[in-house]
């Protein structure tokens, strides 16, 4: 029987590498996926806008910015933003858009028609 | 807040020029998780927040620009001091055959690190440049993988507009899943060829 010769050790070795970090790579996407599955909601950053925070929960943009205290119009500054000029911290705003999400979501009744908008004009989505 | 996160904060109130300078530093070579970035800037236009042409012109402009900025720069300056270092230790015939490496694989190499393996484009542009591939060459297929890039996770944040987070976190491991194919599938078939003469004789 011929002997493989070292260059065939080193391709075999490498193709078992590739393969067993393919192979770890795959379960950990399909394990990623599943997680992502039965977990609809994204947790709130500090990077995101109230706009983005709505879109993503499905909800209207005035429930979040009523439950801060906000005036009804387009604000894209970041959680984080609001979080400083509200002296509280990042976690209690995002508790606080917790909360409020929590209570438009069944089994709660659904928030109803939005209140008037203020008087600034208004930009992107916010009513 | 991390880097990450307050480039994204900066995003949502700046919107393109953010865009614009953070994927230009990414291109020299400055780590940072861009396809986040424009998975978001995809939701925003989804949103209604951002304009789909302008990100797109934008942000492929930015990485192209920084593509080239980076490409010139080897090309000026890292070929000379490639080639004083290979005269003095005699390495001539190596730089000569690295040469003809990247003329021969260097379309598809740049072509790849645009949009797949984007972590390796930097290297990319480095290596393009100090081994004098064709700038011509190097524009083209810089400028085809950039718009594909940019157009694709686009599209992604714009399908999945409420799930940045989640598609960014997916496609981050499907990237290295899909390299390792590519690679188990050409380590593979050179195995297969190796075995051939052995099967041969048997």
């Amino acid at each position: 029987m011929k002997n493989p010769g070292w260059q065939r050790w080193v391709a075999l070795i490498a193709f078992a590498l590739v393969l067993s970090f393919t192979g770890f790579f795959a379960v950990r996407t399909v394990r990623r996926a599943i997680y992502w599955h039965y977990h609809q909601d994204e947790p709130i950053r500090p990077w995101m806008s109230l706009g983005y925070v709505a879109h993503s929960y499905s909800v209207p943009p005035w429930v979040l910015h009523k439950a801060l205290g906000l005036p009804i119009r387009s604000d894209r500054r970041p959680i984080r933003e609001i979080a400083r000029e509200q002296n509280r911290s990042v976690e209690e705003v995002i508790a606080i858009l917790q909360d409020a999400i929590v209570h438009v979501r069944p089994p709660y009744p659904p928030p109803g028609p939005p209140p008037p908008p203020d008087n600034e004009p208004t930009r992107g989505r916010s009513p | 807040m991390n880097l990450t996160d307050q480039v994204l904060a900066a995003l949502f109130v700046y919107g393109l020029p953010v865009l614009f300078g953070a994927i230009l530093i990414c291109s020299l070579g400055i780590p940072f998780p861009i396809s986040l970035l424009l998975v978001v800037a995809g939701s925003l236009v989804e949103q209604g927040e951002m304009k789909l042409w302008q990100v797109i012109a934008v942000a492929s402009f930015a990485a192209i620009l920084g593509d080239q900025i980076a490409y010139g720069l080897a090309r000026w300056a890292g070929r000379r001091l490639v080639n004083r270092i290979g005269r003095k230790i005699g390495a001539e015939k190596k730089i000569k055959q690295a040469e003809n490496f990247t003329k021969r694989w260097g379309g598809s190499g740049v072509f790849v690190s645009r949009w797949l393996v984007t972590a390796l484009g930097p290297w990319v542009n480095l290596a393009s440049g100090i081994a004098a591939y064709s700038w011509r060459r190097f524009l083209f297929w810089d400028v085809l993988g950039e718009v594909l890039w940019v157009a694709l996770y686009v599209s992604i944040g714009y399908a999945f507009s409420n799930r940045v987070q989640a598609v960014r976190d997916i496609l981050g491991n499907l990237t290295w899943v899909i390299l390792g194919v590519i690679a188990t599938v050409i380590l593979g078939w050179q195995l297969f060829l190796r075995t051939q003469p052995a099967a041969k004789e048997g």
